[in-house]
């Protein structure tokens, strides 16, 4: 007999008593798990319509972390298109111990460190990502012009940051994924990745202050956070 | 009870909040799925040998494109989503048809990037850079690394720079290097003229580096040091003292206020080096370096600066205030190692000038065949 697989929270093996008032989202997610982890396996079988679910499903996803790790919107195609492709070559190996997105995750942070790191090598072209270029900008009302630059230059910090920093402050910052489920994205240590946040969040305060191609980014944001509250209450 | 944040803590939780909502950008998700199934079907799954041969063509198609290093160029930057990354194997780029924007990386080796009949520049090994702004003045935006470019001369002026940080290096047809670190740029020119100056307001202090000169100045271009045949550029609104240091035989200071500024630029070129008979069997012998050495230039800046600041303090006119001033401070020093002229922008108090002038005449710097020419900064307070 086999063990039954650990999907996520919810473990086919330790399901509790359902209450009735729980039922229903219950049963919509065990429902879900269950669908998700009848897919794999056809995906490991080899049934390429199963891997065009999984890829619907989850390509947004994927997009959306593959971005934030490279700040290359150009890389973005061929980046998801390895991710996929890794997917395919891989997914026997997945055996249900982690969540498929945690999994997923992972395989998207190596395909784009991989990326990175053979980047470095050769020379690239990579298309304007500040606002500040083309047309566009300036259909936009003020205010999202202006945040569109401040996210811009953001990213241009998050790109100075090592490898191993960027990844876990992207996780767990822009993501929100914890700690621990950075942990097990990045196979290292949950002090580990505790450490790298620390580190990787006041290299880029101290960029955000250095920086004099990013001034007037900081100028801004201090004047608009200046006039609101820099506190933040706790209970007394 | 309360636990307080920075500003610039807020500021950063301000912008990754902000990066959080910004939308994923919508990819041609047809194209990307044709690409990993061609002509998916129910069957497909049937056969997963078949299958994986099927997604190793797209693969292998992408590296043959890497391969044959294709540029992509983007005139006009579509609605959506555009593939405009490009791996170049060698040859120069056409800098002409890049998008303005487009960031460029160098791999390993240097990258050419040509404007023909207008300027040509070398990005170095793991620099990266774009192009800003184009038409007639052409800027380009290095963001690390160096570059050197060869702009061909023009009638009209500046229309090549380099910007780095807050500093714009604008070029009168000449042959340069630029050079981004963590907190300097650092500028050597090999033909023609440079001039240094804040990118955003063009103000002065400015500097115009000529022919073997070099300098290194802050990331905001407000001030640096430079080194040959430079000078410091004065506008109408921060007029300078030029003054002109005759040799230990001259002397009264009072002649020294007969050298006025020049209109408009300082010549602080570095005298020839005097032939000097008396030495010349020992210079046959040891021969004297070109320039003094750094350690010792710096030893002779710091007494200059240190006259100076006496001077300051003693002189200035205005008992029971504080007094600062901020001041550029070119020295052009002879061969001989003696200081030839000395000009402050903007001027300083004549009385400060004259004192200064009186205590740079008894300063030394070391013998050299060239002599050196430099700048620096100068906060004074009393």
């Amino acid at each position: 007999m086999v063990a039954a697989p650990y999907i996520g929270r919810v473990s086919l093996a330790t399901i509790p008593a359902i209450d009735s008032r729980q039922a229903r989202p219950v049963a919509a997610k065990l429902c879900a798990v269950t669908e998700l982890m009848e897919l794999i396996e056809r995906c490991k079988a080899g049934d390429g319509m199963a891997f065009r679910e999984v890829f619907r499903n989850h390509r947004a996803d994927v997009a959306r972390l593959v971005v934030r790790m490279t700040s290359r919107p150009s890389d973005l195609e061929d980046t998801v298109q390895e991710v996929f492709l890794q997917v395919y070559r891989s997914i026997k190996d997945f055996r249900g111990q982690s969540r498929f997105s945690t999994w997923l995750y992972r395989v998207t942070v190596n395909v784009v460190l991989m990326q990175r790191r053979a980047a470095r090598s050769r020379p690239v072209l990579q298309e304007a990502t500040d606002e500040s270029f083309g047309s566009d900008s300036r259909d936009l009302p003020d205010d999202q012009v202006a945040r569109s630059r401040r996210v811009a230059a953001f990213y241009r910090l998050l790109d100075r940051l090592s490898d191993k920093k960027r990844a876990v402050f992207v996780l767990h910052e822009l993501e929100g994924m914890s700690p621990s489920e950075v942990a097990k994205v990045v196979n290292a240590p949950v002090l580990t990745v505790r450490t790298r946040l620390f580190y990787a969040r006041r290299e880029l305060l101290e960029m955000l202050r250095e920086e004099p191609a990013l001034a007037f980014v900081a100028r801004e944001l201090l004047s608009e956070t200046s006039a609101e509250p820099l506190t933040e209450s706790e209970p007394t | 009870m309360s636990t307080e944040r920075r500003p610039d803590q807020a500021a950063l939780d301000r912008v990754i909040f902000e990066a959080r909502e910004q939308p994923t950008p919508e990819l041609d998700w047809d194209r990307i799925e044709a690409r990993l199934l061609r002509e998916p079907g129910p069957e497909a799954g049937s056969n997963a040998a078949r299958f994986v041969a099927r997604l190793r063509v797209p693969a292998i198609a992408l590296v043959a494109a890497a391969a044959v290093a294709l540029v992509f160029t983007k005139q006009h930057p579509p609605a959506a989503t555009h593939k405009a990354v490009a791996r170049l194997a060698s040859g120069p780029l056409k800098g002409d048809q890049l998008a303005l924007g487009t960031r460029i990386t160098a791999g390993a080796q240097n990258l050419v990037v040509d404007h023909p009949g207008r300027a040509r520049w070398t990005l170095e090994p793991h620099s990266t850079a774009f192009v800003s702004s184009s038409g007639v003045f052409l800027t380009v935006r290095l963001e690390s690394g160096a570059l050197s470019a060869t702009v061909v001369p023009s009638t009209k002026p500046e229309t090549f720079a380099v910007e780095s940080g807050g500093t714009r290096v604008a070029v009168h047809g000449t042959a340069f290097r630029v050079e981004r670190t963590s907190d300097r740029v650092l500028v050597q020119v090999s033909e023609g003229t440079v001039a240094v100056e804040p990118a955003q307001t063009h103000s002065n202090p400015a500097f115009l580096l000529r022919r073997d000169s070099r300098g290194t100045f802050a990331l905001d271009g407000r001030n640096g040091t430079v080194e040959g045949n430079a000078s410091v550029v004065v506008g109408a609104a921060n007029p300078q003292s030029h003054r002109e240091i005759a040799a230990r035989t001259s002397a009264q200071p009072a002649a020294a206020h007969k050298a006025q500024a020049p209109a408009q630029v300082a010549s602080v070129a570095p005298a020839p080096a005097e032939p000097d008979p008396a030495n010349a069997a020992i210079a046959d012998a040891e021969p004297l370096p070109l320039q003094p050495s750094i350690s010792d230039i710096e030893s002779g800046v710091s007494s200059a600066v240190d006259l100076l600041t006496g001077c300051f303090r003693n002189k200035t006119s205005s008992p029971g205030n504080r007094v600062s001033a901020s001041t550029g401070m070119a020295l052009s020093v002879s061969g001989e190692g003696s200081v030839q002229s000395v000009t402050f922008s903007p001027p300083l108090e004549p009385a400060v000038e004259d004192c200064a002038v009186i205590g740079l005449r008894q300063l030394m710097f070391a013998k050299s065949a060239e002599g050196v020419t430099f700048t620096r900064m100068l906060e004074l307070t009393r």
